[in-house]
Order: C-alpha cells, then sequence, then structure tokens
C-alpha cells in the first residue's frame, strides 16, 4: 500500500491508537510549561521560588526548567547573592 | 509473512560499545567482513556518555569520536542499531546462524541531516535517559549531540503521532510506517561485547537514593561533568543549589555480599578520584569528601593520580557508611563508622554522590541454542583459559571482549578487545588452512 511521505504518523494513527498515559504526559507537561513560563514573566526567578510560588515540588522544578533551558525557552541570569541559586529567566524575553 | 533476509559476514560482534567497536575494527581492517549488532542508537557505549576519563583527564568524547567514526565508515563493517541477536546457534565449525531482531527507528538515518527541526516541533517531553533521567528529552530526539550515527530517533512508546516532526522535516525521512525487521546472519566466528550494567542503588534503600534527590550516582555526576551537560552548571537535583560540600560513598553495590555482590568493581576509586579533581577545577570553593574502604589504585599512573587528588584538596576518610538521612534544607547527614578511630561519627554534605558498582549483563547467554555460553559466579561470561587465551569462551569459535568477562577500564577493554581480535584471526585461519 502506498502511503504518501510525510504523512505516516497518520496512517500509523488509524492502526495503532495513541495510548491514554502519552496523552496524559503531554498535557501535564504543556501545563506545566505553561505555569513555569507564566511565573518568569512576572520576573527572574530561582527554583525554590517557582518551587513556592506554584506549589511544585523544587525538584520537579529544577527538571521543568533545565527542560526549558535545553528546549530553548528560557535562560541562566545570574546567581543569587549568596552564590546558591541561578535566577532563570525568559529566553530573548520570550518572542517563540 | 515475508522470508527473512539472509546475510553473511566473517564475524559477527554483539555489543558496539568501545570494545566491540574496537574488535570491530581490527578485524575490519584484517579485511574480514563484521556486523556489529548494537541494541541502542548510537554506538559508543558508556564511554560516550564519560566527562573526562582517569588517569590522562583526557576529555571522553575527544577519544571516543573519532574512534568511533572510523568504525562506522569502514568499509568492512556493517552496523545494525536497535538490534539485538535473539537466537545464535553454532551448527558447525566456522559456521554460525545467528536471528537478529531490529527495531524501527522511524527514521531513515542515510537522510537525516540532524537538523533538529523535529525536534523543536515535537511537543512531547519525557525523560531523557541518555542524561541519566536528569531533565527531559523530546519524542522525535537525536539520542546525544556526539551519537553516531549523529541522527534522529522517534520514541515511538511516547509518541503521540501528532505529525508534528514529519512537517517540520526539510528531508522527509521520518517514516511511520516502518516496522520490525528480522534477518539470518550466518558467520564464521562471534564476538561477545555486550558489556555491563551499573549497580542499582535501589538496592541499598539505607542510603536513600530516589527518596532523597540529592544522592545521585556517580553516572549523573559523569554527566554532570561533561560538556554536553543536562544543566547550566553543576547543581544538586533536589532544588537547583550549586552545591559546595559533596561526599561520595565508595563500594556501592561492590564487595558487599548483603547485595549479592562480593567484588571489587575496579573503576569505581579511581573514576571517584577522578570526578573529585574535576569538581575541584568546576567549583573551586567546594569541599570533596570520599569516604571509602581500600582505595585501589593499582594501575600504570593511578597511584600518582591518587596522590595529586590529596594535593588538590580532595578529603579521603576511610569510613563505613551506616546509613544517609535528609534534613529540612535538603542537606544530607552520613553516619558512619569511622575505621581508623573506630568511633561512629555524623557528617552533613549538601549532595552525596554514591560510586555504583559494575554488573554483569548476562542475558546474551540465553541467545545461546543448542551448547550455552557458560557464565562464572557472578554472571559475567567465563574464560575458558584466563592466562593463556583470555577471550576463549567455552565454545569454540565464540569470543568475548571488555567488561563482558568483569569489571574493567577503558584501556584494558582495549587491549581485551585486541586479544579476542587476534584469537577470532586465528580461529578464522584454522577454517583457511
Ligand atoms: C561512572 C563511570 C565512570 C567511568 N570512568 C572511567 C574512566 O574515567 N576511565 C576508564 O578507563 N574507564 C571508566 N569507566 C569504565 C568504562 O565505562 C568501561 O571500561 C567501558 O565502558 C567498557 O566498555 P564495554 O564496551 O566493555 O562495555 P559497555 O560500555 O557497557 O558497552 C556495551 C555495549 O553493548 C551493547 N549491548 C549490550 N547488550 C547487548 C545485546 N544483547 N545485543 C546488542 N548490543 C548489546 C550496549 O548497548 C553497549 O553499547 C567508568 C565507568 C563508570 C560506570
Ligand atoms: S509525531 Fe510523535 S515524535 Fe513526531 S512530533 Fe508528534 S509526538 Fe513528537
Ligand atoms: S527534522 Fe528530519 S532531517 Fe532534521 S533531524 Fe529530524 S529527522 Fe533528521
Amino acid at each position: 500500500m502506498e502511503v504518501e511521505k510525510g504523512k505516516t504518523a497518520k496512517y500509523r494513527k488509524e492502526k495503532n491508537p495513541v495510548a491514554k498515559e502519552v496523552m496524559e504526559n503531554l498535557k501535564n507537561f504543556t501545563k506545566t510549561k505553561k505555569r513555569l513560563m507564566d511565573a518568569l514573566k512576572e520576573g527572574d526567578k530561582t527554583v525554590p521560588q517557582l518551587a513556592e510560588a506554584l506549589s511544585i515540588p523544587a525538584d520537579e522544578v529544577l527538571y521543568q526548567v533545565m527542560s526549558l533551558l535545553k528546549y530553548g525557552f528560557v535562560e541562566t541570569g545570574d546567581i543569587d547573592d549568596m552564590d546558591e541559586y541561578f535566577y532563570y529567566k525568559i529566553k530573548d524575553n520570550g518572542k517563540d | 509473512m515475508s522470508e527473512k533476509k539472509i546475510l553473511e559476514y566473517d564475524v559477527l560482534v554483539v555489543g558496539g560499545g568501545i570494545s566491540g567497536g574496537e574488535a570491530a575494527l581490527n578485524l575490519a581492517n584484517l579485511d574480514y567482513k563484521v556486523l556489529v549488532v548494537e541494541k541502542d542508537l548510537s554506538l559508543g557505549g558508556k564511554m560516550i556518555a564519560l566527562s573526562k576519563v582517569f588517569p590522562t583527564l583526557d576529555c571522553a568524547a575527544c577519544i571516543t569520536t573519532p574512534k568511533v567514526s572510523e568504525i562506522s565508515r569502514h568499509p568492512n563493517i556493517t552496523i545494525m542499531f536497535s538490534a539485538e541477536a535473539k537466537k545464535i546457534d553454532k551448527l558447525g565449525e566456522h559456521n554460525f546462524e545467528a536471528h537478529v531482531h531490529q527495531k524501527p527507528r522511524y527514521v531513515n538515518i542515510d537522510d537525516c541531516t540532524a537538523c533538529q527541526l523535529c525536534e523543536k516541533a515535537c511537543p512531547v517531553s519525557v525523560i531523557d535517559e541518555y542524561q541519566q533521567g536528569l531533565i527531559g528529552r523530546k519524542a522525535a530526539f537525536i539520542p546525544f549531540s556526539i551519537a553516531s550515527p549523529r541522527a534522529a530517533a522517534i520514541d515511538i512508546t511516547n509518541c503521540t503521532l501528532c505529525g508534528a516532526c514529519e512537517r517540520a522535516c526539510p528531508t522527509g525521512c521520518i517514516d511511520f510506517t516502518q516496522t520490525d525487521l528480522d534477518y539470518v546472519v550466518k558467520a564464521k566466528a562471534v564476538v561477545v561485547a555486550t558489556g555491563f550494567k551499573l549497580f542499582d542503588p535501589l538496592k541499598i534503600p539505607r542510603y536513600g537514593y530516589g527518596k532523597y534527590k540529592n544522592v545521585i550516582t556517580s553516572m549523573q555526576m559523569e554527566r554532570q561533568l561533561a560538556p554536553t551537560r543536562p544543566f547550566n552548571t553543576i547543581l544538586r537535583p533536589g532544588d537547583g543549589k550549586m552545591p559546595d560540600n559533596i561526599a561520595y560513598v565508595l563500594c556501592t553495590g561492590s564487595r558487599d555480599k548483603s547485595v549479592g555482590n562480593p567484588i571489587c568493581s575496579q573503576v569505581c576509586c579511581m573514576y571517584s578520584i577522578k570526578q573529585g579533581q574535576l569538581l575541584m577545577g568546576s567549583l573551586p570553593m567546594a569541599d570533596v569528601t570520599i569516604y571509602y574502604l581500600h582505595i585501589r589504585a593499582f594501575g600504570k599512573g593511578f597511584n600518582e593520580f591518587y596522590e595529586q587528588s590529596k594535593e588538590m584538596g580532595v578529603e579521603f576518610i576511610k569510613g563505613k557508611i551506616g546509613n544517609i538521612k535528609e534534613k529540612e534544607n535538603g542537606n544530607l547527614i552520613l553516619r558512619y563508622e569511622d575505621i581508623e578511630e573506630g568511633k561512629v561519627k555524623e557528617a552533613e554534605h549538601d549532595m552525596v554522590v554514591l560510586s555504583v558498582g559494575v554488573m554483569s549483563n548476562s542475558e546474551i547467554s540465553d541467545s545461546f541454542q543448542g551448547e550455552s555460553l557458560v557464565l562464572d559466579d557472578y554472571g559475567f561470561i567465563h574464560q575458558n583459559d584466563i592466562l593463556a587465551s583470555p577471550s576463549e569462551t567455552n565454545i569454540d569459535g565464540v569470543f568475548v571482549a571488555g567488561t563482558a568477562t568483569g569489571p574493567m577500564d577503558i584501556p584494558d577493554s582495549i587491549l581485551s578487545a585486541g586479544a579476542a581480535s587476534a584469537e577470532t584471526t586465528s580461529y578464522l585461519r584454522r577454517a583457511v588452512l
């Protein structure tokens, strides 16, 4: 059977439905990403500050912020006065 | 059902880490046709993920990359990724038949330019196993920047089939119609180079790994120290604080009968000393303390390397860790027996690295049909005559290279691969004579 190049995902989806957990994971990531980005739009923050503002465990915040750094949404700012925690900010002031 | 494709080679090498790669290269340079079957998406095994290597502190990527590209470009070497040898049968002398199963990558690697546009387009973020779980990666992803081949792959179990990657790909190399492939491989000899597994520290609950986020493994620290590190700098995973007082717990899962592994992993002392030196370089204000039972620095240049780390300020305490507890601020209290003073003491650190041991990866022995591949008491591949021909297994024509035989470092893995290729060659020559 001929499947059009560039549209093969659709073809696979017809035969193999996507698992519920996969869609759930996408939803959670999108939601957390939005909350983190919104909080950073209000000002640069450290991981503990984000954790407190959003009531998300700090280890989860670090994981997500570092992932957003890798994906190009966030960048590293200065370190705090105690030389302990870095501030993170929206990359290029948020033009994505 | 379509017929299985039949392929013929002189040698089948199982495992494309540094040992399998080196053995393949030696054999290919002698004009033998070699098939390397690698179950991962890249060549290089554990070595390609390391930061720098003891005792020279050469950058691991700088050594691995040229080697790996030589292997992948060699005209006598074919490499199958995402592939495993499911059944290996010795039909007669110089006559092996293997059934190789290959999972689809959903990307045609020859056409992929590694432009990363699919990665950018993919909306899914999942745990990045190549960064030891410290950050996420996309479901359309290039495994890591120095992967060989440097080409994308689709993580089909986590993919929503939204098609964004395909639409973004300028070369049209993403193909969700790819299916599993099965091959029958005929070879005259087999080299097993399936490497090792890392000890799982969840098996020692009193160290708190998994529960306390600032207790990490040495492999996670390797990633943090590598140029392609997961974080903007070295940070503790619990809250992103830059650590300034780091402890190492040597022999985590090694020389420990209670976890079923009484043997020494041979590399943990040295890689921990290496990491200690690298940490002193990256975090000049940090204290590094290594808790050890014995320091085994037996190789060429190793003792000097150990002495050098002491001169740099790495502290060594001969102590047996009882347990680790977490304080509210994420710091960790290590309760230990100071062996020299014979006293139980406590010490506070803001991050703890568990120097996890080298465990056997014994599954390959199940693939052998008929005559089974014998393992030693610890699940590593038994060497028939360890003194006279260290790469011979119990099956004539099946040779073993690197950490598949037991814990060893990179220089010894390369030597072992050299021995395996030499013994394979002499076995192949016997077929001609
Ligand atoms: C934290 C840490 C730091 C280290 N630092 C150093 C250092 O500084 N210097 C040093 O000399 N050494 C170091 N080492 C040791 C070094 O990693 C090993 O010596 C080396 O990686 C061994 O290579 P290998 O090819 O034998 O095994 P591996 O690297 O384990 O490679 C095995 C390969 O086989 C593949 N494979 C496994 N099973 C199958 C199968 N059934 N079918 C197909 N393919 C399969 C795997 O995917 C992998 O690619 C370190 C180790 C650790 C854990
Ligand atoms: S089809 Fe899958 S891999 Fe491709 S962009 Fe969508 S979720 Fe990501
Ligand atoms: S977009 Fe296509 S060419 Fe670019 S990395 Fe992804 S699969 Fe490869």
